[in-house]
């Protein structure tokens, strides 16, 4: 875990309301994990108030080295978009690599990813973690799903990377009309998959859970809370176990990737 | 001695007459003891942002810091509020995280071992749902020589009375002191709640049943509304408004109550900085807490050590008591 001034590399727009920049970071990244996340604030900013929540979308490598990290980001908000109005060489805070990423076992041979909207932001990391765990792209079947086409990001990546893809929107736009779950779920019928990795909306993340205990297919999501430290330290992050017993887990340390069947989505 | 090339001494040349920086100067004298505990400099973490230290390991050096505060503990393990427990207000945040914590047990087993190897002293901040619950948990911490004492938060529910804070009367709050005191020889700090009318009256009630110190503010309850669904933003509704936004009411309130008490006062509320934590001495207080300031930046604590030392070090103050409690009125 670090704790730095991170300079702006770039900080590109990928569509209407989505971003993706560049940070020069700690080395210590190298050892970073799809799924984990970072926290960023603006330095000497009294609002945005409190650091937000970005998930690793890309490690950059410069000659083997790692050089940097890459976030995908969608502006929702005051804090989004005051990021979107920095440019390359300014300078943000920023604290990471944290919590627990997407957990991979040799034995995981069929993959399949679902992603929606900026939920694709942790997903492509993990495609290219899975490539370097000796994966075949060929077995790895990536479902994307955005409200239009807009909302579409990285399919190319994942192409390039020789995994099949998915596409589904809402309005039709682009592939499919429907929910990303649908063909999630035909696909599954067919030929069932080893692991489920997951991230996206809540509505989805349920929907994909729902299929995922149906057909008793393990599956690992990654979920989003609102937090104020990210490192276990406020215990704001709160989520309810499946059985509504015992403890809460913490998105921040707990998470933010879990076994679908802990959760009460 | 600082000597330059020329072999010099510029000490004795008078060199702060050229411009130059002094390089001789003494180092400042930081220590403070609050009320039998001697702490290396006068900033602890406040209780519930630092969980139990271990979370910063690899962020600060824990044996600088003056004291650390764990999070509030209680006899059993407590689940806390549902969530969203946290929201962001204008310079601040509410949360109602509703205590969550191991309990007893699980504190001493899983906590404590780490806890004792930082070389700074260890305050239990500890709460009860009933006054026999706080007697209970302090005796008990009472044998633990690892810790150096006990913060006791009053800003909790008083179940068995109809859920007013203890801390909300000086009645309540001087019975809980009182049967806290009577459970344990060890230095007792008292946090006290800003929710009242007359705080000075509050802090001189836990003065009078044997407080060792008094910190203060614990957070100042707040809500926020989300106008489209026209619902509360914090699943409790209602929450403690914590960060900068408080800072002048904990100010205010650490200066009255320095005024009205003999025992050492310890500010908490909103310090973000070294001149925010400077603010507080000058007003009385003897030492201060860094609460929210270390979700915004982890090395909150250092930045604000190191700043009042060079603040000192720049005035050619020696020792840190000579500005504390030293407002000009
Ligand atoms: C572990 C984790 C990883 C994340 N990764 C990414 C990522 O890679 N890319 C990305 O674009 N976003 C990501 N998010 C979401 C991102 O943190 C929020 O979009 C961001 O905090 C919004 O800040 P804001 O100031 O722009 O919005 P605000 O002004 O704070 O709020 C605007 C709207 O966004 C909602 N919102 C605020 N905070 C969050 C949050 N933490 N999660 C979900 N909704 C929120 C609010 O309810 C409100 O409706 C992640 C969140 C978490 C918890
Ligand atoms: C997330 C959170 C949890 C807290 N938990 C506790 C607690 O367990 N016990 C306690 O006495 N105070 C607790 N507090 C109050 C702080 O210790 C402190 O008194 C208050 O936040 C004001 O200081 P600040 O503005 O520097 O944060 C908590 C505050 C926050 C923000
Ligand atoms: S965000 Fe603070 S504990 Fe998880």
């Amino acid at each position: 875990m670090y704790q730095e001034k991170a300079k702006i590399l770039w900080n590109n727009q990928a569509g209407n309301e989505y971003y993706r920049i560049g940070l020069t970071c700690h080395k210590g990244y190298s050892g970073a994990k799809p799924g984990q996340f970072i926290m960023l604030h603006f330095p000497g900013r009294m609002a945005p108030f409190l650091p937000r929540p970005f998930s690793i979308h890309r490690i950059i490598k410069t000659g083997g080295r790692t050089a940097g990290i890459e976030l995908l980001y969608k502006v929702v908000g005051k804090g989004t978009k005051m990021l979107s109005g920095h440019c390359k060489g300014d300078v943000v805070n920023i604290l990471g690599p944290l919590g627990n990423g997407f957990i991979f076992s040799n034995h995981y041979k069929r993959i399949f990813i679902v992603a929606g909207g900026i939920g694709v932001a942790p997903m492509l990391f993990l495609a290219s973690y899975l490539k370097t765990k000796g994966t075949n792209s060929s077995e790895c079947m990536v479902f994307l799903g955005g409200r239009s086409k807009d909302d579409l990001l990285c399919s190319d990546d994942f192409l390039r990377m020789g995994m099949k893809i998915h596409i589904t929107t809402d309005d039709g736009s682009a592939g499919d009309q429907c929910f990303v779950t649908h063909p999630l779920e035909t696909a599954l019928e067919r030929d069932r998959p080893d692991i489920i990795y997951a991230c996206g909306p809540l509505e989805m993340l349920k929907c994909v859970a729902g299929i995922s205990e149906k057909h008793t297919v393990p599956c690992q999501v990654s979920i989003e809370t609102v937090m104020a430290c990210g490192m276990g330290a406020c215990l704001g992050c709160a989520v309810e176990r499946k059985e509504a017993s015992g403890n809460y887990m913490h998105v921040c340390f707990d998470g933010p990737v879990f076994d679908v069947r802990c959760l009460e989505l | 001695m600082f000597r330059d090339g020329l072999g010099t001494d510029k000490s004795r040349l008078g060199i702060k007459l050229y411009g130059f920086i002094d390089m001789n100067k003494k180092k400042s004298h930081m220590r403070v003891n609050i009320g039998g505990i001697t702490l290396k400099n006068p900033v602890l973490t406040a209780s519930g942002t630092f969980g139990y230290a271990s979370e910063f390991e690899k962020l600060i050096d824990l044996n600088r810091l003056g004291g650390i505060i764990v999070k509030g503990l209680s006899l059993e393990a407590s689940r806390g509020n549902p969530p969203p427990r946290i929201v962001e207000t204008p310079c601040g945040m509410l949360n109602a995280i509703g205590l969550e914590n191991v309990g007893l047990e699980a504190f001493v087993k899983e906590k404590l071992p780490f806890l004792k190897m930082i070389d700074a002293p260890v305050f239990v901040n500890i709460y009860g749902k009933s006054i026999a619950d706080y007697a209970d948990l302090a005796s008990r911490l009472e044998d633990i020589e690892e810790i150096a004492g006990i913060e006791v938060n009053i800003s909790c529910p008083n179940v068995t009375c109809g859920g007013m804070a203890f801390g909300a009367y000086s009645e309540s709050a001087a019975q809980v002191v009182r049967a806290v005191r009577k459970s344990t020889t060890r230095p007792m700090m008292v946090k006290l709640s800003p929710n009242v009318t007359d705080i000075t009256e509050i802090a001189r009630s836990v003065e009078g049943e044997g407080a060792d110190s008094i910190s203060l503010i614990n957070t100042i309850t707040g809500m926020a509304i989300d106008i489209e669904t026209r619902r509360p933003k914090l699943a409790n509704i209602t929450g403690g408004l914590s960060g900068p936004a408080i800072r002048p009411v904990a100010l205010r309130m650490v200066w009255q109550v320095a005024q009205v008490v003999n025992v050492p006062v310890i500010g908490v509320g909103g310090i973000m900085t070294a001149e925010d934590a400077l603010e507080f001495l000058i007003a009385g207080a003897v030492a201060v807490q860094v609460g929210t300031a270390n979700f915004i930046n982890p090395h909150a604590t250092i930045d604000i050590i190191e700043g009042i030392e060079a603040f000192l070090e720049e005035r050619n103050i020696v020792d840190l008591s000579d500005i504390i409690g030293t407002l000009n009125v």
